[in-house]
Protein backbone atom coordinates (compact mmCIF):
# COMPACT_ATOMS: atom_id res chain seq x y z
CA UNK A 1 0.00 0.00 0.00
CA UNK A 2 2.98 1.83 0.80
CA UNK A 3 4.73 1.45 -2.66
CA UNK A 4 1.43 3.07 -3.94
CA UNK A 5 1.45 5.73 -2.79
CA UNK A 6 5.21 6.64 -3.74
CA UNK A 7 4.57 5.67 -7.29
CA UNK A 8 2.03 8.28 -7.44
CA UNK A 9 4.37 10.77 -8.85
CA UNK A 10 4.71 9.09 -11.88
CA UNK A 11 0.73 9.01 -12.00
CA UNK A 12 0.10 7.37 -15.81
CA UNK A 13 -2.39 9.99 -17.81
CA UNK A 14 -5.25 8.72 -17.11
CA UNK A 15 -8.85 8.59 -19.49
CA UNK A 16 -8.41 12.08 -21.30
CA UNK A 17 -10.32 15.05 -19.39
CA UNK A 18 -14.12 15.28 -20.69
CA UNK A 19 -14.70 18.69 -22.48
CA UNK A 20 -18.44 20.42 -21.95
CA UNK A 21 -18.49 22.94 -25.14
CA UNK A 22 -21.68 25.47 -23.96
CA UNK A 23 -22.43 27.93 -26.69
CA UNK A 24 -25.75 28.93 -28.09
CA UNK A 25 -24.02 29.90 -31.09
CA UNK A 26 -24.15 26.77 -33.11
CA UNK A 27 -20.96 27.95 -35.45
CA UNK A 28 -18.72 28.83 -32.31
CA UNK A 29 -19.35 25.79 -30.43
CA UNK A 30 -18.78 23.78 -33.63
CA UNK A 31 -15.40 25.21 -34.14
CA UNK A 32 -14.55 25.40 -30.58
CA UNK A 33 -15.11 21.77 -30.52
CA UNK A 34 -13.32 20.90 -33.74
CA UNK A 35 -10.11 22.76 -31.76
CA UNK A 36 -10.74 20.64 -28.62
CA UNK A 37 -10.47 17.52 -30.73
CA UNK A 38 -7.57 18.59 -32.22
CA UNK A 39 -5.95 18.66 -28.85
CA UNK A 40 -6.90 15.26 -28.06
CA UNK A 41 -9.79 16.23 -26.09
CA UNK A 42 -13.61 15.14 -26.20
CA UNK A 43 -15.99 17.99 -26.44
CA UNK A 44 -19.37 17.49 -25.66
CA UNK A 45 -21.57 20.09 -26.98
CA UNK A 46 -24.48 22.40 -24.84
CA UNK A 47 -26.43 24.36 -27.01
CA UNK A 48 -27.28 26.37 -23.41
CA UNK A 49 -26.78 26.58 -19.92
CA UNK A 50 -29.39 24.35 -18.29
CA UNK A 51 -27.47 21.49 -21.14
CA UNK A 52 -24.07 22.26 -19.64
CA UNK A 53 -25.30 21.86 -16.23
CA UNK A 54 -26.82 18.48 -16.41
CA UNK A 55 -24.00 17.17 -18.20
CA UNK A 56 -21.75 18.88 -15.55
CA UNK A 57 -23.73 17.51 -12.82
CA UNK A 58 -23.90 13.99 -14.94
CA UNK A 59 -20.09 13.73 -14.56
CA UNK A 60 -19.60 14.30 -18.24
CA UNK A 61 -16.61 16.48 -17.87
CA UNK A 62 -14.05 17.87 -15.79
CA UNK A 63 -13.39 21.30 -17.84
CA UNK A 64 -16.69 23.98 -19.22
CA UNK A 65 -15.66 25.86 -22.35
CA UNK A 66 -18.71 28.39 -21.86
CA UNK A 67 -19.90 31.70 -23.24
CA UNK A 68 -20.55 34.39 -21.30
CA UNK A 69 -23.68 35.71 -23.33
CA UNK A 70 -26.44 32.59 -23.18
CA UNK A 71 -30.39 32.98 -23.67
CA UNK A 72 -31.58 31.37 -20.19
CA UNK A 73 -28.81 30.78 -17.55
CA UNK A 74 -25.95 32.68 -18.82
CA UNK A 75 -22.31 32.10 -18.14
CA UNK A 76 -21.84 33.70 -14.23
CA UNK A 77 -25.05 31.76 -13.43
CA UNK A 78 -23.79 28.65 -14.64
CA UNK A 79 -20.57 28.89 -12.95
CA UNK A 80 -22.56 29.97 -9.74
CA UNK A 81 -24.19 26.74 -9.63
CA UNK A 82 -21.24 24.37 -10.76
CA UNK A 83 -19.75 25.86 -8.08
CA UNK A 84 -22.63 25.20 -5.79
CA UNK A 85 -22.44 21.91 -6.23
CA UNK A 86 -18.98 21.44 -5.36
CA UNK A 87 -18.56 17.96 -5.10
CA UNK A 88 -15.25 15.87 -4.71
CA UNK A 89 -13.87 17.18 -8.58
CA UNK A 90 -12.72 20.32 -9.19
CA UNK A 91 -14.57 21.83 -12.45
CA UNK A 92 -12.16 24.06 -14.26
CA UNK A 93 -14.46 27.00 -16.18
CA UNK A 94 -13.01 28.81 -18.92
CA UNK A 95 -14.95 31.57 -20.34
CA UNK A 96 -15.44 33.16 -23.67
CA UNK A 97 -15.95 37.17 -23.29
CA UNK A 98 -16.05 39.77 -26.03
CA UNK A 99 -13.23 42.25 -26.01
CA UNK A 100 -15.02 44.93 -24.27
CA UNK A 101 -16.62 43.31 -21.23
CA UNK A 102 -13.70 43.84 -18.50
CA UNK A 103 -16.44 44.62 -15.90
CA UNK A 104 -18.09 40.93 -16.57
CA UNK A 105 -14.94 39.37 -16.68
CA UNK A 106 -14.76 40.47 -12.82
CA UNK A 107 -18.23 39.62 -12.22
CA UNK A 108 -17.58 36.01 -13.44
CA UNK A 109 -14.15 35.84 -11.17
CA UNK A 110 -16.42 36.41 -8.58
CA UNK A 111 -19.16 33.36 -9.74
CA UNK A 112 -16.51 30.93 -10.17
CA UNK A 113 -14.77 31.34 -13.44
CA UNK A 114 -10.89 30.51 -13.58
CA UNK A 115 -9.65 31.65 -16.84
CA UNK A 116 -11.18 33.77 -19.85
CA UNK A 117 -10.67 33.69 -23.75
CA UNK A 118 -11.59 36.91 -25.81
CA UNK A 119 -14.10 36.19 -29.03
CA UNK A 120 -13.08 36.02 -31.58
CA UNK A 121 -11.65 32.79 -30.58
CA UNK A 122 -8.45 31.94 -32.17
CA UNK A 123 -6.55 28.38 -31.79
CA UNK A 124 -3.29 29.58 -29.83
CA UNK A 125 -5.31 31.50 -26.84
CA UNK A 126 -7.55 27.80 -26.36
CA UNK A 127 -4.51 25.47 -26.67
CA UNK A 128 -2.36 27.46 -23.87
CA UNK A 129 -5.79 27.52 -22.11
CA UNK A 130 -6.43 24.00 -22.06
CA UNK A 131 -3.07 22.73 -21.43
CA UNK A 132 -2.86 25.14 -18.05
CA UNK A 133 -6.31 23.84 -17.12
CA UNK A 134 -5.08 20.17 -18.12
CA UNK A 135 -2.13 20.39 -15.81
CA UNK A 136 -4.46 21.64 -12.67
CA UNK A 137 -6.85 18.97 -13.47
CA UNK A 138 -3.68 16.07 -13.47
CA UNK A 139 -2.62 17.77 -10.15
CA UNK A 140 -5.45 17.33 -8.57
CA UNK A 141 -5.72 13.98 -9.53
CA UNK A 142 -2.49 13.08 -7.95
CA UNK A 143 -3.46 14.88 -4.94
CA UNK A 144 -7.06 13.20 -4.70
CA UNK A 145 -5.69 9.50 -5.41
CA UNK A 146 -3.30 10.27 -2.84
CA UNK A 147 -5.67 11.36 -0.30
CA UNK A 148 -7.32 8.06 -1.06
CA UNK A 149 -4.46 5.94 -0.42
CA UNK A 150 -3.55 7.89 2.84
CA UNK A 151 -7.05 7.46 4.24
CA UNK A 152 -6.55 3.88 3.14
CA UNK A 153 -3.56 3.39 5.19
CA UNK A 154 -4.55 5.26 7.87
CA UNK A 155 -8.06 2.99 8.19
CA UNK A 156 -6.02 -0.20 7.65
CA UNK A 157 -3.68 1.10 10.91
CA UNK A 158 -6.57 1.54 12.81
CA UNK A 159 -8.28 -1.69 12.11
CA UNK A 160 -4.67 -2.80 13.41
CA UNK A 161 -4.61 -0.84 16.15
CA UNK A 162 -8.56 -1.98 16.71
CA UNK A 163 -7.21 -5.54 16.52
CA UNK A 164 -4.86 -5.10 19.40
CA UNK A 165 -6.99 -3.05 21.43
CA UNK A 166 -9.03 -6.55 21.31
CA UNK A 167 -5.97 -8.37 22.54
CA UNK A 168 -4.93 -5.82 25.05
CA UNK A 169 -8.77 -6.60 26.64
CA UNK A 170 -8.53 -9.93 26.30
CA UNK A 171 -5.63 -10.31 28.88
CA UNK A 172 -8.19 -8.47 31.49
CA UNK A 173 -10.59 -9.89 33.46
CA UNK A 174 -14.57 -9.72 33.37
CA UNK A 175 -16.11 -6.75 34.72
CA UNK A 176 -17.43 -8.51 37.56
CA UNK A 177 -16.35 -11.47 39.37
CA UNK A 178 -15.91 -13.42 42.67
CA UNK A 179 -12.17 -14.43 44.09
CA UNK A 180 -12.43 -15.88 47.49
CA UNK A 181 -14.47 -13.41 49.40
CA UNK A 182 -13.78 -10.75 47.28
CA UNK A 183 -15.78 -9.48 44.31
CA UNK A 184 -14.23 -7.37 41.89
CA UNK A 185 -15.88 -4.97 39.49
CA UNK A 186 -13.78 -3.18 36.73
CA UNK A 187 -14.30 -0.78 33.63
CA UNK A 188 -11.26 -0.08 31.45
CA UNK A 189 -11.21 2.71 28.47
CA UNK A 190 -8.68 3.69 26.43
CA UNK A 191 -8.20 6.95 25.39
CA UNK A 192 -7.22 6.15 21.78
CA UNK A 193 -8.29 2.64 20.66
CA UNK A 194 -5.15 1.18 22.88
CA UNK A 195 -4.54 1.84 26.64
CA UNK A 196 -1.01 1.90 28.54
CA UNK A 197 -3.15 0.84 31.81
CA UNK A 198 -3.62 -2.48 33.03
CA UNK A 199 -4.72 -5.09 35.96
CA UNK A 200 -5.53 -8.09 37.00
CA UNK A 201 -6.79 -10.13 40.35
CA UNK A 202 -6.37 -13.90 41.46
CA UNK A 203 -5.99 -16.34 44.71
CA UNK A 204 -2.65 -16.71 46.12
CA UNK A 205 -4.15 -20.37 48.17
CA UNK A 206 -4.43 -19.99 52.21
CA UNK A 207 -7.43 -17.17 52.04
CA UNK A 208 -4.65 -14.88 49.99
CA UNK A 209 -6.05 -12.69 46.80
CA UNK A 210 -3.55 -10.97 44.85
CA UNK A 211 -4.40 -7.53 42.51
CA UNK A 212 -2.74 -5.31 40.95
CA UNK A 213 -3.41 -1.83 38.40
CA UNK A 214 -0.63 -0.58 36.40
CA UNK A 215 -0.28 3.19 34.32
CA UNK A 216 2.09 3.13 31.91
CA UNK A 217 3.67 6.87 31.32
CA UNK A 218 2.49 8.35 28.04
CA UNK A 219 -0.22 5.97 26.27
CA UNK A 220 -0.53 5.03 22.62
CA UNK A 221 1.11 2.05 21.00
CA UNK A 222 4.38 2.68 23.07
CA UNK A 223 2.65 2.38 26.29
CA UNK A 224 -0.39 0.17 25.54
CA UNK A 225 3.20 -2.46 24.02
CA UNK A 226 4.84 -2.17 27.76
CA UNK A 227 1.16 -2.69 29.60
CA UNK A 228 0.26 -5.91 27.71
CA UNK A 229 4.26 -7.33 28.28
CA UNK A 230 3.25 -6.53 32.14
CA UNK A 231 -0.57 -8.26 31.61
CA UNK A 232 1.46 -11.05 30.48
CA UNK A 233 4.00 -11.16 33.13
CA UNK A 234 1.86 -10.16 36.13
CA UNK A 235 0.26 -14.00 37.12
CA UNK A 236 -0.46 -15.44 39.94
CA UNK A 237 2.12 -17.93 39.41
CA UNK A 238 4.74 -14.61 39.20
CA UNK A 239 3.30 -12.78 42.17
CA UNK A 240 3.32 -16.45 44.36
CA UNK A 241 6.97 -16.53 43.61
CA UNK A 242 7.62 -12.64 44.72
CA UNK A 243 5.01 -11.37 46.79
CA UNK A 244 6.10 -12.79 50.14
CA UNK A 245 9.35 -12.12 51.95
CA UNK A 246 11.77 -14.46 53.36
CA UNK A 247 9.62 -15.97 55.97
CA UNK A 248 6.87 -16.33 54.04
CA UNK A 249 4.57 -12.75 54.89
CA UNK A 250 2.82 -10.76 52.62
CA UNK A 251 5.38 -8.46 51.25
CA UNK A 252 3.71 -6.61 47.77
CA UNK A 253 7.21 -4.14 47.88
CA UNK A 254 9.13 -7.37 46.81
CA UNK A 255 7.43 -7.81 43.97
CA UNK A 256 7.52 -4.21 42.94
CA UNK A 257 11.68 -4.26 43.65
CA UNK A 258 12.05 -7.45 41.08
CA UNK A 259 9.82 -5.24 38.28
CA UNK A 260 11.71 -2.12 39.19
CA UNK A 261 15.15 -4.74 38.66
CA UNK A 262 13.75 -5.67 35.61
CA UNK A 263 12.64 -2.70 33.69
CA UNK A 264 15.01 -0.30 34.49
CA UNK A 265 17.62 0.58 32.18
CA UNK A 266 19.90 3.49 31.69
CA UNK A 267 19.15 4.59 28.86
CA UNK A 268 15.44 4.11 28.98
CA UNK A 269 12.69 6.80 29.29
CA UNK A 270 9.27 4.40 29.73
CA UNK A 271 7.90 4.06 33.62
CA UNK A 272 4.95 3.03 35.38
CA UNK A 273 2.88 3.12 38.27
CA UNK A 274 1.62 0.67 40.31
CA UNK A 275 -0.74 -0.74 42.95
CA UNK A 276 0.22 -4.16 44.29
CA UNK A 277 -2.42 -5.41 47.03
CA UNK A 278 -2.47 -8.71 48.75
CA UNK A 279 -5.57 -9.20 50.52
CA UNK A 280 -5.52 -11.60 53.90
CA UNK A 281 -9.09 -12.70 54.45
CA UNK A 282 -7.99 -13.93 57.49
CA UNK A 283 -6.52 -10.88 59.13
CA UNK A 284 -9.31 -8.60 57.27
CA UNK A 285 -5.58 -6.53 56.10
CA UNK A 286 -4.69 -5.75 52.87
CA UNK A 287 -0.51 -5.41 52.33
CA UNK A 288 -0.24 -2.97 49.55
CA UNK A 289 2.69 -1.47 48.07
CA UNK A 290 2.26 2.13 46.47
CA UNK A 291 4.39 2.61 43.48
CA UNK A 292 3.18 6.18 42.25
CA UNK A 293 -0.35 4.96 41.64
CA UNK A 294 -2.82 6.97 42.89
CA UNK A 295 -3.89 6.58 46.87
CA UNK A 296 -7.09 4.00 46.45
CA UNK A 297 -10.00 4.49 48.66
CA UNK A 298 -11.64 2.32 51.32
CA UNK A 299 -15.18 3.37 51.50
CA UNK A 300 -17.30 1.44 54.24
CA UNK A 301 -21.16 0.67 53.85
CA UNK A 302 -21.80 3.64 56.69
CA UNK A 303 -20.22 6.36 54.13
CA UNK A 304 -16.94 6.40 55.87
CA UNK A 305 -13.65 6.62 53.90
CA UNK A 306 -10.01 6.55 54.40
CA UNK A 307 -6.86 6.75 51.76
CA UNK A 308 -4.69 4.02 51.33
CA UNK A 309 -1.00 5.22 51.11
CA UNK A 310 0.85 8.90 50.32
CA UNK A 311 2.79 7.87 47.41
CA UNK A 312 5.94 6.06 46.57
CA UNK A 313 8.24 6.13 43.76
CA UNK A 314 7.43 4.63 40.49
CA UNK A 315 8.58 1.73 38.81
CA UNK A 316 11.64 1.60 36.22
CA UNK A 317 11.99 5.22 36.77
CA UNK A 318 15.03 4.89 38.81
CA UNK A 319 17.43 2.08 39.31
CA UNK A 320 17.80 3.96 43.18
CA UNK A 321 14.60 3.98 43.87
CA UNK A 322 13.20 2.07 47.45
CA UNK A 323 9.57 0.54 48.05
CA UNK A 324 7.64 -0.24 50.87
CA UNK A 325 5.12 -2.29 51.88
CA UNK A 326 2.55 -0.75 54.04
CA UNK A 327 -0.49 -2.49 55.95
CA UNK A 328 -4.12 -1.47 56.52
CA UNK A 329 -7.55 -3.11 57.41
CA UNK A 330 -9.80 -3.92 55.02
CA UNK A 331 -13.09 -5.42 56.73
CA UNK A 332 -15.98 -7.65 55.34
CA UNK A 333 -18.59 -5.65 53.96
CA UNK A 334 -16.07 -2.33 52.84
CA UNK A 335 -14.34 -2.11 49.73
CA UNK A 336 -11.30 -0.80 48.00
CA UNK A 337 -11.19 1.54 45.12
CA UNK A 338 -8.62 1.99 42.81
CA UNK A 339 -7.96 4.27 39.66
CA UNK A 340 -6.11 5.69 37.57
CA UNK A 341 -5.45 9.36 37.35
CA UNK A 342 -7.35 9.31 34.23
CA UNK A 343 -10.37 9.69 36.26
CA UNK A 344 -9.30 12.52 38.67
CA UNK A 345 -7.25 14.53 36.06
CA UNK A 346 -10.38 14.37 33.72
CA UNK A 347 -10.93 18.24 32.07
CA UNK A 348 -13.92 20.11 31.51
CA UNK A 349 -14.25 22.18 28.21
CA UNK A 350 -13.86 24.89 30.59
CA UNK A 351 -10.86 23.08 31.85
CA UNK A 352 -11.39 22.07 35.26
CA UNK A 353 -10.72 18.53 36.77
CA UNK A 354 -12.57 16.34 37.80
CA UNK A 355 -10.62 16.01 40.81
CA UNK A 356 -11.40 14.19 43.54
CA UNK A 357 -14.66 15.81 44.68
CA UNK A 358 -15.50 14.08 41.66
CA UNK A 359 -14.89 10.95 42.12
CA UNK A 360 -16.30 11.30 46.16
CA UNK A 361 -19.24 12.16 44.95
CA UNK A 362 -19.01 8.95 42.72
CA UNK A 363 -17.94 6.96 45.65
CA UNK A 364 -20.26 8.48 48.15
CA UNK A 365 -23.37 7.88 45.80
CA UNK A 366 -22.86 3.77 45.87
CA UNK A 367 -21.64 2.99 49.45
CA UNK A 368 -23.85 0.20 49.37
CA UNK A 369 -23.66 -0.24 45.45
CA UNK A 370 -20.02 -1.08 45.00
CA UNK A 371 -20.69 -3.23 41.77
CA UNK A 372 -21.78 -0.02 40.26
CA UNK A 373 -19.19 1.86 41.09
CA UNK A 374 -16.80 1.58 37.89
CA UNK A 375 -19.72 2.20 35.35
CA UNK A 376 -20.99 4.90 37.14
CA UNK A 377 -17.72 6.75 37.38
CA UNK A 378 -17.91 6.43 33.44
CA UNK A 379 -20.99 7.82 32.87
CA UNK A 380 -19.86 10.86 35.44
CA UNK A 381 -16.68 11.22 33.29
CA UNK A 382 -18.31 11.29 30.00
CA UNK A 383 -21.10 13.64 31.18
CA UNK A 384 -17.77 15.43 32.78
CA UNK A 385 -16.22 15.15 29.23
CA UNK A 386 -19.59 16.04 27.74
CA UNK A 387 -18.72 13.12 25.58
CA UNK A 388 -15.31 14.20 24.50
CA UNK A 389 -12.99 11.13 24.44
CA UNK A 390 -10.57 11.06 27.70
CA UNK A 391 -7.13 12.34 27.22
CA UNK A 392 -5.83 9.72 29.93
CA UNK A 393 -6.66 6.03 29.83
CA UNK A 394 -8.96 4.99 32.85
CA UNK A 395 -8.99 2.28 34.68
CA UNK A 396 -11.18 1.67 38.02
CA UNK A 397 -10.90 -1.25 39.80
CA UNK A 398 -13.02 -2.31 43.13
CA UNK A 399 -12.33 -4.88 45.40
CA UNK A 400 -15.45 -5.61 47.58
CA UNK A 401 -15.16 -7.52 50.55
CA UNK A 402 -18.17 -9.69 50.83
CA UNK A 403 -19.85 -10.69 54.22
CA UNK A 404 -19.28 -14.51 54.87
CA UNK A 405 -22.64 -15.78 54.69
CA UNK B 1 10.07 26.70 23.37
CA UNK B 2 12.17 26.90 26.40
CA UNK B 3 13.48 30.46 27.68
CA UNK B 4 16.50 30.57 29.36
CA UNK B 5 18.44 32.90 31.83
CA UNK B 6 21.99 32.65 32.47
CA UNK B 7 23.78 33.32 35.68
CA UNK B 8 27.11 33.35 34.03
CA UNK B 9 29.34 34.20 37.17
CA UNK B 10 28.04 30.74 38.61
CA UNK B 11 27.38 28.82 35.58
CA UNK B 12 24.28 28.48 36.41
CA UNK B 13 20.85 28.30 34.30
CA UNK B 14 17.34 29.30 34.46
CA UNK B 15 14.96 27.52 32.25
CA UNK B 16 11.08 28.03 31.54
CA UNK B 17 9.37 25.45 29.86
CA UNK B 18 7.14 28.47 28.86
CA UNK B 19 3.98 25.80 29.23
CA UNK B 20 0.67 25.73 31.32
CA UNK B 21 0.63 21.58 30.92
CA UNK B 22 3.58 19.24 30.67
CA UNK B 23 2.48 16.33 29.58
CA UNK B 24 2.85 13.08 27.17
CA UNK B 25 1.77 16.29 24.58
CA UNK B 26 5.34 18.39 24.71
CA UNK B 27 7.37 16.38 27.37
CA UNK B 28 9.84 15.20 24.51
CA UNK B 29 10.30 18.27 23.27
CA UNK B 30 11.02 20.28 26.57
CA UNK B 31 13.32 17.00 27.39
CA UNK B 32 15.03 17.53 23.86
CA UNK B 33 15.28 20.92 24.01
CA UNK B 34 17.14 20.90 27.75
CA UNK B 35 19.23 18.03 26.17
CA UNK B 36 21.12 20.73 23.81
CA UNK B 37 21.50 22.99 26.85
CA UNK B 38 23.67 20.11 28.70
CA UNK B 39 25.41 18.97 25.66
CA UNK B 40 26.37 22.30 25.66
CA UNK B 41 27.94 22.17 29.25
CA UNK B 42 25.38 23.68 30.60
CA UNK B 43 25.14 21.61 33.76
CA UNK B 44 23.72 23.86 36.73
CA UNK B 45 20.20 24.09 35.99
CA UNK B 46 17.07 25.24 37.34
CA UNK B 47 14.24 24.45 36.17
CA UNK B 48 11.65 26.99 36.83
CA UNK B 49 7.68 25.36 37.19
CA UNK B 50 5.55 28.80 38.38
CA UNK B 51 3.58 28.82 35.29
CA UNK B 52 3.08 25.34 34.90
CA UNK B 53 -0.06 24.13 36.58
CA UNK B 54 -0.24 20.43 35.90
CA UNK B 55 2.68 17.70 35.12
CA UNK B 56 1.60 14.45 34.08
CA UNK B 57 3.93 11.14 34.11
CA UNK B 58 4.99 12.30 30.66
CA UNK B 59 6.41 15.04 32.21
CA UNK B 60 7.82 13.53 35.26
CA UNK B 61 9.76 11.12 33.03
CA UNK B 62 11.49 14.27 31.42
CA UNK B 63 12.46 16.01 34.28
CA UNK B 64 13.64 12.88 35.67
CA UNK B 65 15.89 12.56 32.14
CA UNK B 66 17.51 15.33 33.03
CA UNK B 67 19.11 14.56 35.98
CA UNK B 68 20.20 11.41 34.29
CA UNK B 69 21.65 13.28 31.05
CA UNK B 70 23.48 16.14 33.53
CA UNK B 71 24.58 13.14 36.08
CA UNK B 72 27.04 13.40 38.71
CA UNK B 73 28.54 16.56 36.54
CA UNK B 74 26.00 18.92 37.49
CA UNK B 75 22.30 19.43 39.64
CA UNK B 76 19.28 19.92 38.57
CA UNK B 77 16.90 21.77 40.85
CA UNK B 78 13.30 23.28 40.36
CA UNK B 79 11.30 26.16 41.54
CA UNK B 80 7.66 27.38 41.17
CA UNK B 81 5.83 24.34 41.99
CA UNK B 82 2.16 24.84 41.76
CA UNK B 83 0.06 23.03 44.68
CA UNK B 84 -1.20 20.39 41.49
CA UNK B 85 2.44 19.62 41.07
CA UNK B 86 3.61 19.46 44.32
CA UNK B 87 0.46 16.98 45.01
CA UNK B 88 2.03 14.73 41.98
CA UNK B 89 5.68 15.06 43.17
CA UNK B 90 4.71 13.90 46.81
CA UNK B 91 2.90 10.74 45.00
CA UNK B 92 5.57 9.47 42.76
CA UNK B 93 8.27 10.91 45.59
CA UNK B 94 9.31 13.24 43.20
CA UNK B 95 9.97 15.76 46.32
CA UNK B 96 12.96 13.45 47.49
CA UNK B 97 14.58 13.11 44.27
CA UNK B 98 14.28 16.79 43.37
CA UNK B 99 15.51 20.02 45.46
CA UNK B 100 12.70 22.50 44.92
CA UNK B 101 12.62 26.18 46.25
CA UNK B 102 9.94 28.91 46.19
CA UNK B 103 11.16 30.88 43.65
CA UNK B 104 14.10 31.53 41.14
CA UNK B 105 16.14 33.67 43.48
CA UNK B 106 16.51 31.13 46.48
CA UNK B 107 16.68 28.28 43.68
CA UNK B 108 19.51 29.96 41.77
CA UNK B 109 21.16 31.67 45.47
CA UNK B 110 20.86 27.42 46.62
CA UNK B 111 23.01 26.65 43.97
CA UNK B 112 25.56 29.34 43.78
CA UNK B 113 26.17 28.36 47.23
CA UNK B 114 26.71 25.00 47.14
CA UNK B 115 29.87 25.87 44.53
CA UNK B 116 31.83 27.23 47.49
Amino acid sequence: MYDELVSVEGLRQEEPLGVVVADDDALQRAYTSAVLRKLGYTPIDAANGTEALELIRGGAAQILVCDLDMPGIDGHELAREVRRDSGDNYIHILMLTAQNQGHERELALEAGVDDFMAKPLDTASLTARMRSAGRLLQRERQLATRNRILAEAKEQIEADLRAAADAQRRLLPAAHSRVGGCAFHSAFMPSHILSGDMFGYFPLGDGLTGFYAVDVAGHGVHASLMSVALGHLLTADYFRAHVFDAVGNPDPAELVRALNARFYTDDGTEYFTMFAGILDETSDTLHFCQAGYPSPCIMTPAGASRRVGDGGFPVALLSSATFESGEISLSEGEFLALYSDGATEAEDPAGRAFGDEGLAQVLNASTTDPAAIPGKLVDALNCWRETRPLDDDLTVLVCERIAAP
Amino acid sequence: MIKTQEHAEHGICVIDPVVERLTAANATGFKEEVFGLIDSKHDRLVIDLTGVSFIDSSGIGALVGLLKRVGARGEVVLCGLSGNVQQMFKITRMDRVFSSYPGRDAAVAALAERVG
